[in-house]
């Protein structure tokens, strides 16, 4: 058996029954832009100085969205699935389905950032070179890392049902917290007060500053938020594993 | 080598014993049904052995492996759980996708044909029947060439024709040289398919044995007509020795008969000697 051959057909196989569920994919895809739109794009267009603000808040947007949903729902279900089960008698090491599960979100991911990245750019005025999208996608990949882990931990805790309305809680007030919609100057003061608080502020104090390089200060809050779901996930997966595979 | 093996081996959920202290070993190819009813512990025996539940004492090796080994699961096929298969996907893509796990495989059309399922390959299994569906789940368990196979009721919500479609495979694959354990609680499947029989009964093995020997060892019925013409039968354990006591007696007796019980009288009495 090669690992990687399997693997490849792993990720295959997950991109293809998203890609038959076009009702569900394309929804969930393009919702970050459509928020854009609806929300943000009149002040993007009126406010240049603010628009690669916004369009960064809204790539944290699509990123953390589709890792709470991927991760989290998707855990969620998967593990009480008898598919599960068997895939864990097959010869393919368990965890292989776990890796082509992260490939698989970061595409989804990639997508769902690239239209806010489409709207944004035909609709207003905001370009970022090359050398600058680097660091943006560079400080994206990092910054995500701690959001799977939340996912993970939603996912290890939480029934396939309770996962859905638990995920999209944490995805909205987080996302409103971390000023990803409006700006946190312009937050409610009790937002305001926690803002600073949240792993979605400094996902996006990390990409506000992206173009300029890597800020050390979200990077290593991130980090302490990245152990701390790392902590709550593994607890989950062991009382997951403890009480099903005995 | 033992293809399996397990060795003293129980196990319990909190206060409920599910298998206790159970041996077997299992050395040679043929089918081998393991028999008894629900919660009789022949489910979680097949869970240990596929590695997805650790006995709480006892060792359980398939060959000569501890089944949570990864390397051992180039070697066993097991079905999933119909309700469990990919909507999404198709039959072909299933069965392609579990047979390039193995080292060696079937080839996917053949095993498509082998087991009926050739018309329904571009199919998403979403829209199987549940007797399709079922034929799907069971050519995932053969597709690898595993040696041993480990079938929990391989046959349940299959019509008769599929059902003996599923004993011939199943017979011819035994006959290869692979080794199937399968449980079930129908008597006539063992009967069927099984060289060996093993009857389980409170998470405990009440008997091992062919099919004739499970059956010859309950009990017999001595029957006859005595000399005033009323019927008398006997229920016994040991009809020989009735037999011969009553050819010494020298009373008259005409219309002598012995009936042996049928596997399903035997096996429940078995039941009922163990309660």
């Amino acid at each position: 058996m090669s690992t990687l051959r399997v693997a490849g057909s792993s990720i295959r196989l997950q991109l293809l029954e998203l890609a038959r569920r076009p009702s569900f994919v394309v929804p969930t895809m393009g919702f970050p832009a459509l928020f854009f739109t609806l929300f943000d794009l009149q002040y993007a267009r009126a406010y240049p100085h603010v628009a690669g603000g916004m369009l960064l808040s809204y790539i944290a947007f699509a990123i953390i969205g589709v890792t709470l949903f991927q991760f989290g729902i998707g855990v969620a279900v998967d593990r009480t699935l008898p598919w599960e089960r068997y895939l864990r008698t097959l010869p393919a090491p368990i965890w292989l389905r776990f890796a082509s599960r992260i490939v698989v979100a970061a595409l989804f991911a990639l997508c769902s950032a690239a239209f806010v990245v489409i709207v944004a750019t035909a609709a207003t005025s905001v370009r970022f070179t090359p050398g600058e999208w680097l660091f943006i996608a560079a400080c994206a990949l990092l910054g995500a890392i701690p959001f799977v882990l939340f996912g993970l931990a939603i996912g290890y805790w939480t029934s396939p049902k309770a996962a859905v309305p638990i995920a999209n809680i944490f995805y909205l007030l987080l996302s409103f917290a971390g000023g990803l919609w409006l700006p946190p100057s312009m937050l409610p003061d009790f937002a305001k007060a926690i803002s600073p608080y949240t792993p979605t502020r400094q996902f996006a104090d990390l990409l506000w500053n992206a173009p300029h390089g890597f800020s050390p200060a979200p990077l290593a809050a991130l980090a302490g938020f990245a152990l701390l779901f790392a902590a709550i996930a593994a607890a989950g997966y062991r009382r997951d594993r403890a009480t099903r595979f005995a | 080598m033992n293809s399996i093996e397990l060795c003293d081996v129980t196990k319990r959920f909190g206060a409920m014993t599910a298998v206790d202290r159970v041996s077997l070993i299992i050395d040679e190819p043929g089918v081998v049904a393991m028999l008894g009813p629900n919660g009789a512990g022949k489910t979680t025996t097949i869970d240990m052995l596929l590695g997805l539940r650790r006995p709480t004492s006892g060792s359980v090796r398939i060959f000569g492996i501890d089944p949570s080994v990864a390397r051992v699961r180039e070697r066993i096929g097991c079905a999933p759980q119909q309700s469990g298969v990919p909507e999404s996907l198709r039959v072909r893509e299933i069965l392609e996708f579990v047979a390039q796990q193995y080292p060696r495989a079937f080839d996917v059309s053949q095993t498509l044909s082998d087991f009926g399922l050739t018309q329904y390959a571009r199919r998403q299994a979403g829209v199987l029947s549940g007797g399709e569906l079922r034929r799907l789940t069971l050519a995932l368990a053969f597709i690898g060439m595993p040696d041993l196979v480990m079938l929990d009721e391989p046959t349940n919500g299959l019509d008769l024709e599929a059902r003996r479609g599923v004993w011939d495979y199943i017979r011819a694959y035994a006959a290869g040289g692979g080794t199937v354990l399968l449980t079930t609680h129908h008597m006539e499947e063992a009967e069927a398919l099984a060289s060996r029989i093993v009857v389980l009964n409170n998470g405990r093995i009440v008997r091992d044995g062919s099919a004739q020997e499970i059956r010859r060892s309950g009990t017999r019925r001595v029957s006859y007509v005595d000399s005033s013409g009323s019927k008398i039968v006997l229920s016994t354990d040991d009809s020989d020795t009735v037999v011969r006591e009553l050819v010494r007696s020298d009373v008259a007796f005409s219309d002598l008969c012995v009936t042996g019980q049928s596997l399903e009288d035997a096996i429940l009495s078995l039941f009922e000697e163990a309660v």
